[in-house]
Formats: C-alpha cells, structure tokens, sequence
C-alpha cells in the first residue's frame, strides 16, 4: 500500500509541476491588439460579468444599454452574467477564472481600485494602443489616473462614484445654523443639536476593517493637504502635519462624542441606517444615499439636503470626495476582443452615459456628460452637483493596493477604537504600507 | 404533573429558547420593512408586516433553479458518500488489510488541507476536463472532500459493535457482503443517518467552490444565489432573509414530518431498550 | 480466532476491494490540488497572458509569513479560538445528547428544531448574527443595553468581538456534536448500566466509568473535525467581523484567503495555507495520541 500511494503522490507531484511549468493555462501569447481594436462584421456573442443596475422605474439599466448597443450593432449579441453582490468575491471569481485562461466572461465590470493590481497579473487587456492614447482625454484626469498601470490603460470608465456630506436640513434650520463650510464649523454645529437632544449622533460615516475605511482616510488626508502615496503609488507620503491633522481630528470626533463609537463597527450601510433612522445630523457617504433618504418609506425624506464635503479651516482645499464607482475590464482571453472592447467602448461613450443620467442615479463618468445641461438640471441633487465635487484618488495606483489598504485601514481602525494614538497609528501604517508596496507584506 | 417538571424537561426548554430566539428573530425580521428592520429599540413581532421580502427575493433571482441545483448536487453527493463509505469504514473496523492506521491518517491528512488553496488548482483540473459550470463538477470534489468524515465516523462507530453475530456469520460461510448487508447495516443506522446529515448539511452551505466551480447562473447553488443579492452598499437584511427561509422551511418541514424517521435513523439498532 | 490464513488473506482482499473505490475518488480529487498548492508555496510566481510563471523556487514566502507579526496574531488567534470553542461545543453537545436521551416529550421536535441551526447556510447565519450584533438597532445590543449603562459595540471592541464570534459558532455546531454523540449514546448496552447501578455508582459516577469511555470513538471523530473545521474557520469571520477590530479575529484561513485572492499572491497563500494544513495535521496527530486510539490497531485498542 505504501508503495501504491508513493506512485499516487509521484503522480500527483509530477502533474503539480507540469501545470506550473507553464502548459496548464492560458491560451497562449500576448494577445492580439489589432484584433481588439476591429469590431467584428460577421455574428458574435459576449458575456459581460456585471450587476443589475435598477434604473428609476425598476428596470435595469444593463438592458436599456444592450439594446441601444444591438441597434448600432445588430451582430453582436450581449448577454449578462450576475455577478456576487460583494466586491472581494467577485474579483476572486474573476481572477480565478482570468488567471486560468478562461475565455468567458469575455468583459466584466470592476471597481475602480483594480486596474493596476489587474493589469500587473495580466488580468485585464492594455487599451491604449486599441482605443488610441487620445482617447482618455474626454474623462476626468484622476480617473484616467485610476485606470491606468505603469505607461498603459486597462479599463473603460463605466460609472463614477463620489463621497458627499448629506445633512438634516430641518434640525440645522431649527437651530439656525447654517450649511458647515469646514469640519471645525459642522463640530459646532453637531454638538449643538446633539446637546438639544434632537439627534443622538453628529456626524457618522465609514470606519470598519475594510476598503470604505480607506476611502475616508484618503479623504480627511487630501482636506488637510496630504497624500497617501505619490502619483505613480511608489512610495508612502502619508504622514507630516496633513495625517497627523486627518488622524487627530478622527480620534476627537470619537472622543468628544461627535460620532459614535459604533463607527468602528459602520460600513456603507450601517451609516446609512443610522442617517436615515433619524439617529445622525451629518453622514459622509456615497452617492446612493439620496437614493435612500428620499425613498417613500423613508422617515427623513424632504428634509435632507447634500453638499461636497467640507474642508479643514486654514487649509487649501474644500469640496473633496473619494473617487469610487466600476469600469469595464477586456478579459485578454477573450475569443472576440473586438466586440467586447465596442460594447466596452459603447458603454462609456456618450449615448450610453445620457442614457444612464436619464435613467438612474449613477454617476456619469464622461466629462462633458457630468458638466453637461442634462446632469446640472438632474432633479437628484447628487447628479446636478457632481463635477463640483475634486475627486480624490486612493492609491491605487500600486499592485499591491489591497496590502496598503489594510496597513492603512486596519491602523486607523484601532484609533478610533481607542487602541492607539493618531502618532502611533501613523507610524505603523507608514511601516506597513512600506511593506506592502515592496510586495512584503502578508 | 411531576412528569413535566424536572431538571431534563426543563432544560429542554432552555435548549429550545437559545437555539430558537435567533431564528424566531429571522423571521421575524424576514417580514418587515427595511425602516422596520433598522429600527431601534428593535419590534419583537412587525408591525406592519409584509410580504415584499419574499416578492423580492423570488423575483429577483431564480430561487427555484438554485434550490434545483442545491438539492440535485447535495443529494447525490450524500448517496455516493454513503455508499462508498459504508464499504470502506466497514473494511476499515473489521477486515484484516495492513495499513488501515496509514490509510485513516492519510483521509485525514486530505481533510487537513485548507480548502482556500485548493479552489484554484480543482479550477485549473476541472476546465481541462471541461467540468465546470455543471453538476457533475460540483459533485465530484464535494464526494471527496467529505468521505473522509463519512468514513471515520462510520469506521469509528463500527468498532464497537459486538462482533459475536458476525463471527457467527462468517462460521456459518456467509460472504463478507452478505455479513455486511444483514449484520452490520441494520446496526449502523444512527452512524450512516450522522454521516448522511453532516455531508448533506456541509454540501448545502458549502460556498467557496460553488462560487468558483460554478459562476454560470443555471449550475448556482443557493449560497452562491444568496450572495448575489443586494448590492455593492447595502446588504438588504429582509431579502436575504426571506430567501434563507424560503431555502430552511421546506427542509424544516420535511425534518418536522418524519421526525419519528429522523429520530428512529438515529437511535435505531439501539442495544438499549 | 480460529480463521485460517487463506480465509485471512481473503478477507483482506475484500477489505482492499471495499475501501480503494473511496480512496481512488479521494486521491483522484485531491492529491493534485494539494500538491500543487504545496509546490507553489514554495515559488515565486508570476501571472502572464501565458499563465502561471514560476519566477523562481524560494523559501522567502515562509520566512517572510514567520516574520509577519500579521500571520503571528492569526496564528494564536486560531489557535485560542479553536481550543475554546471546541472545549465548549465537546460540553455542550454531551449535555445536549444526553438531555436528548433522557427526554421524554417532544424529543423528535427538539431533534428538528437542533438541525435547522446546522443545516443553515453560514454566509446567512454570520449575517444573522451580524444583524442581531448591529451597534445601533441589533437585538442583542439592545438587550445587553438594558444592563449596562450604554449600548455595547459588541463587534468594535477585541474581546467581545471574539466572544460574540465563539457564541455564533457555538450556536451553529453543537448541534452537529450533539448528534454524534446521541447516536453513540444509543447504542451502550443496557447491560454497562445495570452493571453500574449494581455497583452502586451513583449518575456521575456512571457517567464518568461507563457513559464517557463508551463515547470515546465517537467523541474522537466530533473533535478531529470540529477542529479542522474550527481551524479553518472563514466564512463567519468574513461575514462578521472581516477580521476586525484591527486584526482581533482574523483567522489563518482569512489571513490565507486575502493573500490568494485579494492580493493575487499565490505563493504566500499557498505558503499559509500548507502551514495551517501542516499544523492542524500535527494537532490531529498529537489528539489521537494522547486520546490512545491507535489507528493501526482498529477495534482491539477501542473497546477495552
């Protein structure tokens, strides 16, 4: 017997070897541009990975652009596959797959932190040479930024997300208080309803263990003048007077009992519940929540109002909001490229980006769309004010951004735990985005 | 009267609260509305119950295919387990092959393995030999992976069994599978009805290898269909319930039903009274 | 025994023919997985538009996972968990199975109610308890509210964090011990505890001398696998806690998921991965040993 599972085990090893040696994946080659870059005459399918997107009379919003795409381009078939509501599991599906060599989803929607991780493991098609390097010029420049690893392109803009401040405009009124023009004015103000007793909470917003975490890092960090990482997201800036600043004023929002100490426990939602429960005066949160706040159901509908976030007094800028939202990747592996990259290309073009501000509450990503007449007269005060709000990259830029994200969220979770000072914290997630950035990191 | 109230009777009841409030509380939460859901004091019953959770989550996703899937894939991966490792944890207790000891250590080495790191290479193995997106694809690891357990807990429990009836049987030239099939099986219902409800349970919430083996819509099973509700912000709580029940009355019902078969699987073959 | 060796030898045959279709299945699945994962623990890869490329064959993963304070953390985190929890379960579920076994009314409805818990799915269950945890509307924190002179954040804070964690598990897999032991339960003979009573052992006496000895086979595989399943725990702590506050509950197997997957570093997540396998196996090992049940001897060692 010990013999027969010694030949089992040699088998198995040899076969472990075999496929690392390189012939068990992939369908060989770099893959072919020129090809990318032609939409194909004769018939062809794509599968896009994607979620439902519900538009404002419950439809989806993945139907209305399919069939807009099919009347341009009646060759070309698009079918969807779901994909997992949570982030983190559909990029592990997605990788998986892509990293296999699967051809199929032929393009899928991703966050907008993945294209360089995605482009470093060869995960997503370089576009520049496709689409011409021109082409970017007509998006946002930190979202391009985003988009981009090293001297390529490896994703289309689908839809943008940005960080607001929403507040209660009735209790601001009762109190006669005006709209906070800084983080130091809307302290005041939150202590004042909260000692009147009209709200048990100032200001909530995003402090779990996770990625949202980051996001309003990168924020309070960009209010006071600082950064995370340098553009190209190789080395760590995070630190000096602006992190020092960003991390005080996050503990004191804790300790004076301005935001909750649940923060440590809030995600998007959790946020969101507490705003909408009538608990918060003020919520940073993303776009979506005017979606929420004005629901029929919602008890502070009618009586909330939105602007960008404010900024720190004495320092440079105001009116920051991360800069979240998805992209279309092309899987390279892909058996038609060419008509994934024009349904990828159609969705972030014009015709498409109307059809989304016509239709739903998401974030055109073009340019001209977002300062367009038809996004300004938007009766979602979200859409109107959108190219108002200076989006502020996360360091995305790296492969390694999940490894920076953690060292930074995870240090600064503890601070508004209590667990260590804004100092200590600082240092630490210094030493631990070091580390990752160096791919040290686990 | 004295019959009901001692210390095992009361106790039983304690038992009942603790496993029952949390999902008297997913019901609960599973008929109201998401304002109710975040309300604070929380409702102990809804006040303005609804059947929108349950309109959604039905509508939304294609529950009755992934219940289809879930109930394909785990019911035969529980036969196959059973059967197989009825044989083997048999042989294993009683026939005299050298290397048993080796052999239950290397089913338990299998078991040791992290099942994180092995989805990527089953990927790998499984698209060469064109399973993926299918039953069959799912079924396959799922046998494996749990007939280890299957095995140890039927060899365990086989140990103990007198063994005068199957001497008596093996003197009289019975085969050893006949000895198998009228001594041994009669007495192993409460380890087979064990090892039939552990792997059924862990093939019904097995996520991980759903999720990667099987990412086409028509193969999800219904953790994966769970997964797939809400969205990037929110996770609608309502739904998810609603959808949970939908996938544990039927087979709440069913256990309820035939819970003198459930009970008699179990303590069947019982050398006590 | 008064078998001849040409029936010995037959039967040993048939054994062989009994157990290699499981073992085939077994090794045909999951001997190349492991093997590959165990090879790339040991490389630095690349992913390409080719696929896979080994860049080189190293130890760095493992001297950079021994050196990481982060591995450390989940390692005794893991660790602790899986010793309490598991110690928990063990008690609970003999007192379950013996309360099961005593009742007299409504033993099939309690039976019932006890597998819905553990036949839920635990992406749903970790949300559940997730909801019932929520800071400012969960049912629990509510409760506990009425006590303490604040609503507690159960889930923001490292220690209840854990313990609310331990309650979810406890909650869902007692049952699965339970049921084990039940069904050994039933099969002590009538006889053991006549003997006992003889004797004039009182219950706990009985329990102790005939009870738990009698349990031991059973009782053996609910904890072999209750902790390689404990060990491996991910799908709660994902769900509950993401590894949080800080890096509190972050398991090895989160630890090993976010390498693989989060940050597409197949080697170091091949390299956690093969150390937790490599551990809990020593664990098992060690358990058994000190539980005396030889494996090699099958039923001989057991039943005295």
């Amino acid at each position: 017997m010990s013999l027969r599972r010694r030949s089992l085990l040699g088998a198995g090893t040899g076969l472990g070897l075999a496929a690392l040696a390189g012939c068990g994946a992939g369908s060989g080659g770099a893959p072919d541009l020129a090809r990318a870059a032609e939409v194909p005459r004769g018939e062809a399918t794509v599968r896009w990975w994607s979620f439902p997107m519900a538009t404002n009379d419950g439809d989806d919003l993945r139907r209305l652009l399919i069939e807009a795409f099919r009347s341009r381009h009646p060759n070309i078939t698009v079918t969807t596959v779901d994909a997992p509501a949570v982030t983190d599991i559909s990029r592990s599906v997605l990788s998986t797959a892509v990293a296999s060599g699967a051809a199929s989803p032929d393009l899928y929607m991703g966050d907008v932190a993945w294209p360089a991780q995605f482009a470093h493991n060869a995960l997503a098609l370089p576009l520049d040479e496709v689409v011409g390097e021109d082409y970017w010029r007509a998006y946002p420049e930190s979202l391009v930024h985003a988009l981009g690893y090293r001297d390529d392109t490896y994703a289309f803009p689908f839809f943008a997300d940005q960080a607001y401040l929403f507040y209660r405009r009735d209790l601001l009124d009762r109190h006669g208080l005006d709209v906070p023009a800084s983080w130091e004015e809307l302290t005041v103000a939150a202590r004042t309803v909260q000692r009147a007793g009209d709200a048990e909470y100032g200001l909530v917003f995003q402090g779990a263990v996770y990625e949202g975490l980051t996001a309003n890092v990168a924020e309070f960090v960009a209010d006071a003048g600082g950064e995370i990482l340098n553009a190209e997201g190789t080395r760590v800036t995070l630190g000096g007077r602006s992190g020092e600043r960003a991390l005080t004023f996050l503990r004191d929002l804790v300790a004076d009992g301005v935001t909750p100490r649940a923060v440590g426990t809030f995600r998007e939602q959790d946020s969101t519940d507490a705003f909408v429960g009538g608990r918060a005066v003020f919520l940073r949160n993303w776009a979506y929540v005017w979606g929420v706040v004005e629901a029929p159901d919602s008890p502070v509908a009618g009586r909330v109002g939105v602007v960008p976030r404010p900024g720190f007094e004495g320092a440079a800028g105001s009116g920051n909001g991360c800069l979240g939202g998805w992209c279309n990747f092309v899987n390279p592996h892909s058996e038609n490229p060419g008509a994934a990259v024009a349904f990828a290309r159609f969705c972030a073009e014009e015709e498409a980006q109307v059809i989304m501000v016509r239709n739903t509450a998401y974030l055109p990503a073009l340019s001209a769309v977002r300062a367009g007449a038809e996004a300004r007269r938007s009766p979602t005060p979200v859409t109107a004010l959108a190219d108002e709000v200076r989006l502020v990259p996360r360091p995305t830029r790296s492969p390694h951004y999940p490894q920076v994200s953690k060292a930074l969220y995870t240090e600064v979770n503890t601070v508004l735990s209590g667990g260590a000072s804004p100092t200590e914290a600082l240092e630490r997630a210094r030493a631990g985005i070091a580390d990752a950035l160096e791919g040290n990191a686990l | 009267m004295r019959r009901y109230l001692n210390p095992v009777t009361v106790g039983g009841l304690v038992l009942v609260v603790l496993t029952a409030a949390p999902l008297y509380w997913m019901a609960v939460t599973s008929f109201k509305s998401p304002v109710e859901a975040g309300a604070s004091p929380p409702t102990l019953f809804p006040e303005d119950p609804t059947l929108d959770n349950y309109r959604h989550a039905l509508d939304a996703a294609d529950m009755d295919r992934y219940l289809f899937n879930s109930v394909a894939v785990c019911v035969s991966s529980t036969v196959i387990v059973l059967g197989l490792a009825l044989f083997a944890g048999y042989a294993l207790a009683r026939l005299p092959m050298r290397g048993r000891g080796p052999v239950m250590v290397g089913l338990l080495m299998i078991s040791v393995f992290p099942v994180i790191a092995v989805v990527t290479p089953l990927y790998l193995v499984e698209r060469e030999l064109g399973l993926l997106n299918s039953h069959g694809g799912l079924i396959i690891p799922y046998v494996a992976f749990h007939l280890p357990f299957a095995i140890w807990m039927l060899r365990n429990s086989m140990l103990d069994l007198p063994r005068e009836l199957e001497e008596a049987a093996t003197i009289d030239g019975a085969s050893v599978v006949r000895t198998l099939r009228s001594v041994i099986l009669p007495q192993a219902g409460p380890a087979l009805f064990t090892a039939g409800v552990f792997t059924f349970a862990a093939t019904w919430t097995e996520f991980l290898m759903a999720l990667t083996l099987n990412s086409e819509n028509d193969f999800r099973t219904i953790p994966v269909g769970i997964a797939i509700y809400g969205d990037r912000y929110q996770v609608p709580y309502g739904v998810i319930f609603a959808a949970a029940m939908a996938a544990t009355v039927p087979v709440a019902l069913l256990v309820l039903v035939f819970r003198r078969a459930v009970l008699s699987g179990l303590t069947d073959g019982a050398v006590k009274g | 025994m008064s078998d001849v060796p040409s029936l010995t030898r037959r039967r040993a045959r048939t054994g062989w023919l009994f157990t290699l279709p499981a073992l085939v299945v077994v090794a045909a699945v999951t001997i190349f997985p492991v093997v590959y994962s165990i090879a790339i623990s040991f490389t630095q890869v690349s992913l390409t538009y080719d696929g896979l490329r080994v860049e080189e064959w190293t130890l760095a993963n493992y001297t950079t996972m021994l050196a990481s304070s982060a591995w450390r953390e989940a390692l005794v985190f893991t660790v602790g968990y899986t010793l309490v929890t598991v110690a928990v379960e063990l008690v609970l579920g003999i007192a379950v199975a013996v309360l099961l076994d005593r009742l007299e009314v409504g033993r099939g409805w309690l039976l019932a109610l006890l597998l819905i818990p553990w036949s839920m799915i635990t992406v749903v269950s970790a949300q559940l308890w997730g909801y019932l945890y929520n800071a400012t509307y969960g049912a629990v924190t509510w409760g506990l509210g009425l006590f303490l002179d604040e609503p507690p954040v159960i889930l923001g804070t490292p220690a209840p964090a854990i313990t609310a964690m331990a309650v979810a598990d406890i909650w869902k897999t007692t049952p699965f011990v339970a049921v084990i032991v039940l069904a050994g339960l039933v099969r002590i003979p009538a006889e053991r505890y006549e003997a006992a009573e003889v004797d004039g052992a009182g219950a706990w006496r009985t329990f102790v001398s005939v009870v738990l000895p009698a349990l031991r086979p059973v009782m053996v595989v609910a904890v072999l696998f209750r902790v390689l399943q404990a060990f491996g725990i991910f799908d709660l702590p994902f769900v509950l806690t993401q590894g949080g506050p800080g890096t509190a509950t972050q398991s090895l197997a989160m630890l090993g998921y976010k390498a693989l997957f989060q940050d597409l570093n197949m080697g170091m997540g091949a390299a956690v991965a093969t150390a937790t396998g490599l551990l809990v196996l020593g664990c098992c090992l060690l358990f058994l040993r000190a539980f005396r049940s030889h494996v090699d001897e099958a039923g001989e060692g057991s039943t005295a």
